[in-house]
């Protein structure tokens, strides 16, 4: 379950993006056979695979998760986790601070995020850094389009976590936002807009906000931008944080080595270190885009291609049809419809993903990919064709089928971590989710027809109906090689269910 | 700022679990045997979720390849998921999709490693997948004939449309004169344009043996289950001579080497490498755990030297870092990497004399107590914080074994770098921060060409 509504700012870390490089691990994106259904393919005998045939097919077990659920005196929501296999714990403080809140000055939000752990009381931004870094605890924080975050993980024991913690609620709560610090931060943004024009993903990506989003908050980049960010002054920071950084604003998760008394503790101290006041409401619903395509000239090797709709929001009924019709579509690395075709068959392309990202209020539907420029307008009917297709006709029995077992067999993978449960009692959180939402969740998708998702995908999408946005050269195009006409080889059947 | 990350580009492997009193939770068990073909097995116990991570490293990458041939050991990766004695191309993926689990690869240029991360009653099928495709592997010509293409856009994705990663690939290429690092991973576009899949045969069957192997398991799972499972998959496959591989030894002075390049960017950047050894390839691991201090000390968090001074004092560079990384199979580079603040119109010349005096005060003054004492905490807290991941865990396992280290040494982390003094510290400085050790990368935005 990701709670991310945007990628991450990435302003201080310019130069790094070099070193990154060093790691070298270039990843494939696994290859996959055909998954719709030709059942006469399977010219080998079953029971091939030993293993596979000695599965019991039983779902498997999973960790199970007791969560639990309080508000603070002041009104903070809070979710913890106990967890006591290791002697270190997670808070995550989501605030629903993102840019969609910035109020007509895009980049307010992300400055406010970024300038928390600039000032305390007593404190510059080394001063804190070295206080966190001493203790061996991580400070973490980010903006989005939905929330903003502020995150500290820390060993357990009590000479680590409390002065951590009180370090914690001083940045958060009562942050001093120096001057010099604002100029500098606001310099960094804007060495990173200049980053971002040799980007043409990037450049892809913010287009296809725009044009999806029009006036809508969500149209712009949670960033901000150069004509915004020079002129946003201290006042506007802290009034941005008196009123959006509030204890009935925040959701506070907590996973870890803690007993629910110190949860509880910890979450009375984070909270009466806030300031008070209420939830901010939602934005508006965006309203639906002028449809067609922009191509932005660009002087690279490779064409990027976005397409998009409005989807939905967090709270939609139609979110397990959509996400488990999503996954066939396009949804995961590999053994989807768009990969199949653009990648397998034809060597089109390095990855092709579709997504729909639910949101406070209605949240993209997005397909992304990249081609060489002189196939791009083949490649882009093709993924425009493939779509149409699966609209119309809806996914395979045994798509479905094979979908909702990925989906159970995956589902203890996804609370494994301490990390990977504060994120997911983040989420539930700041949508209001119940509690059993996760299980919830399992449910709901394992009891989908063909019909139902077919129908959920057709009611909220429609081929005609896409917004687009391609980055790349103006060349000669070239028709499309043929596909491999070679059938698909069926996989064995998986014993399960 | 993201203190995880800066960790991982600084100081630390992503290391595991101590045998330390100080912490409160118990050490993990792990185990580890070779088969008789050789085949060397960790298998690490962490049973807090029914899940279980298995990675099979093999000792191959783009370090073993030579002119002419780039790019092999990446390309082999990708045809691995294209079939073999008991599965079709492609069939392999689609089956651990429908178990629900995360699978994948990469390729770097001291190895090439598989994972599959899943619930724990289906590690057999993961180690019956991956034995097969050890064994026997199709390689069909008309599969690589489209997946040749799909290399060709992953480099052109990121490597040819990446102004940043295209100047790493060429300074690479200046500052390893001597050794097969110089060779980019994915490979140069000339070698994948006429690469043969016959050629990909010949580099699996030199290389893909179960002795040039090492598996490593983390998860809920007992040893004797793992054992069992890795002779009945495993264990048919047959030993068999692999070429001797060499260790990738560098000059270690070449001279300074400088590069400019004009790309299609719109902020200068700089980069420097400075030639230096690795654990593996190290006299004395004394100067190499001072280098790994030393990258701590400047960019170890935003508290270090570099944030601190560079970034935040002088307002010289709009970001910068450092890295060194200690677990090569070969010699290594301490690099440095720097974006000038343009906005107070610092310039590269400015920046590399800021850049220089933090090297200088390494060799002329000995660091605090108290800011060796913070990178100690942080070195404490990351052994506890990494074992949240069985993938990072494994990872970490496979990493150190596959380019000629032990996994042990994990548990030996904090004491080797406790043992570093001040005085080492400024000896690794003075020793390896010279010019004659220097590659340098000024990389401009196009118009500055026409100055």
């Amino acid at each position: 379950m990701s709670d991310r509504s945007a990628p991450r700012y990435t302003l201080f870390g310019l130069a790094i993006i070099v070193l990154v490089v060093a790691v070298a691990a270039l990843l494939a994106r696994p290859a996959q056979s055909d998954s719709q259904g030709k059942a006469d393919t399977a010219a080998r005998p079953a029971n091939t695979l030993q293993s596979l045939a000695e599965l019991d097919g039983k779902a498997p077990s999973r960790r199970q998760l007791n969560i639990q659920h309080w508000s603070t005196a002041e009104g903070a929501r809070v979710l913890f986790v106990e967890a006591r296999e290791l002697p270190m714990f997670d808070l995550r403080v989501t605030f629903a601070a993102g840019s969609s809140q910035d109020g007509g000055t895009p980049g307010l939000a992300t400055l406010t995020n970024a300038m928390l752990n600039e000032g305390v009381a007593g404190k510059d931004v080394t001063a804190i850094a070295e206080g966190f870094e001493g203790l061996g605890a991580d400070f973490g924080n980010g903006s989005y389009r939905d929330m903003a975050v502020a995150s500290l993980r820390s060993l357990s024991a009590s000479d680590k976590r409390e002065p951590a913690l009180k370090l914690f609620t001083e940045v958060v709560g009562q942050p001093t936002f120096p001057e010099d610090a604002l100029k500098r931060i606001k310099n960094q943004l804007l060495a990173g807009f200049e980053y971002e024009k040799q980007n043409p993903g990037k450049i892809a990506g913010k287009t296809l906000f725009a044009n999806l989003y029009g006036k809508h908050p969500y149209a712009s980049p949670s960033d901000g931008n150069a004509e915004t960010i020079p002129g946003i002054t201290l006042e506007q920071l802290r009034g941005f944080h008196a009123k959006a950084y509030s204890a009935g604003n925040a959701v506070i998760a907590l996973v870890g080595d803690l007993s629910r008394s110190e949860a509880e503790a910890i979450a009375a101290q984070v909270s009466a270190g806030l300031p008070k006041g209420p939830a901010l409401a939602k934005p508006e619903q965006p309203v639906e885009p002028k449809t067609g395509a922009t191509h932005i000239d660009f002087p690279s090797k490779q064409t990027h291609l976005m397409l998009a709709e409005l989807g939905i929001d967090r709270n939609d009924p139609d979110w397990p049809a959509l996400s488990l019709g999503n996954q066939i579509l396009g949804g995961g690395a590999f053994g989807t419809r768009l990969m199949s075709e653009v990648r397998e068959k034809r060597g089109l392309t390095y990855g092709v993903y579709s997504v729909f990202s639910p949101m406070q209020v209605r949240g993209p539907f997005m397909i992304n990919l990249q081609t060489r420029a002189e196939l791009s307008e083949g490649t882009l009917k093709l993924v425009r064709d493939i779509l149409a297709d699966y609209l119309k006709s809806g996914p395979t029995q045994q798509e479905l089928d094979d979908a909702k077992r990925e989906l159970a067999g995956s589902f203890p993978l996804s609370n494994a971590s301490n990390a990977s449960i504060v994120g997911q009692l983040g989420a539930i959180g700041f949508y209001n989710l119940p509690l059993s939402w996760l299980e919830d969740f399992m449910q709901q998708s394992q009891a989908l027809t063909v019909e139902q998702v077919k129908a959920a995908m057709n009611k909220h999408l429609a081929a005609d109906k896409l917004v687009i946005v391609t980055v790349g050269p103006k060349v000669a195009q070239q028709p499309l090689p043929a596909p491999t006409d070679k059938p698909a080889e069926q996989p064995l059947g998986v014993p399960e269910h | 700022m993201n203190a995880l990350a800066r960790r991982a580009a600084g100081l630390l492997l992503g290391t595991l679990c101590l045998p330390l009193a100080a912490f409160a939770a118990d050490v993990q068990p792990t185990h580890e045997f070779i088969l008789d073909n050789g085949l060397k097995v960790v298998v690490r116990e962490d049973h807090r979720a029914p899940v279980v991570v298995s990675q099979i490293w093999y000792k191959v990458g783009s370090s073993y390849e030579t002119p002419g041939q780039t790019g092999l050991s990446h390309a082999l990766e990708h045809m691995m998921f294209k079939g073999s004695a008991k599965l079709g191309p492609g069939e392999a993926s689609r089956i651990l999709r429908d178990l629900g689990a995360e699978e994948n690869a990469f390729t770097s240029d001291d190895y090439t490693a598989y994972y599959q991360v899943l619930a724990r009653d289906r590690l057999p099928v993961a180690f019956e997948l991956e034995a097969d495709r050890l064994a026997s592997l199709r390689l069909p010509a008309d599969e690589f004939s489209r997946e040749i293409e799909v290399i060709k856009e992953e480099r052109r994705l990121r490597t040819d449309d990446q102004p940043n990663a295209k100047a790493f690939e060429l300074f690479r290429a200046m500052a390893y004169p001597a050794s097969g690092y110089h060779t980019p991973t994915i490979g140069w576009m000339a070698d994948l344009e006429r690469m043969k899949v016959e050629e990909l045969r010949h580099w699996y069957e030199s290389w893909y043996a179960p002795n040039n192997a090492t598996l490593v398991v983390v998860g809920d799972v007992k040893p004797d289950e793992v054992k069992a499972l890795a002779q009945k998959y495993f264990g048919p496959i047959p030993k068999r001579a692999v070429p001797p591989s060499k260790l990738p030894l560098e000059l270690a002075e070449p001279g300074l080497r400088q590069l400019t390049l004009h790309l299609r960017t719109q902020l200068p950047s700089l980069v420097y490498g400075f030639n230096v050894p690795a654990l593996a390839t190290a006299k004395d691991p004394r100067g190499v755990n001072a280098l790994r201090l030393i990258s701590a000390l400047l960019d170890g968090g935003y508290s270090a030297r570099m944030p601190a001074r560079l970034e935040r004092g002088q307002e010289l560079v709009a970001g910068a870092s450092s890295s060194y990384n200690a677990f090569t199979r070969g010699d290594s580079l301490f690099m440095i990497s720097a974006t000038p603040n343009v906005q107070k119109h610092k310039t590269l010349a400015e920046v590399e004399k800021g850049i220089w005096q933090l090297l200088d005060e390494l060799k002329t003054t000995p660091p605090t107590a108290e800011e060796l004492e913070r990178v100690r905490a942080q070195v404490i807290a990351g052994l506890v914080y990494d074992r949240d991941s069985i993938s990072s865990q494994a990872t970490t396992i496979g990493q150190l074994e596959t380019v000629g280290l032990s996994w042990k040494l994990i548990d030996s982390e904090l004491d080797d770098l406790k043992r570093v003094t001040p005085e080492d510290i400024q000896a690794a400085a003075r020793t390896y921060f010279t010019r004659e050790r220097l590659s340098v990368a000024h990389v401009l935005p196009e118009e500055s060409a026409h100055e």
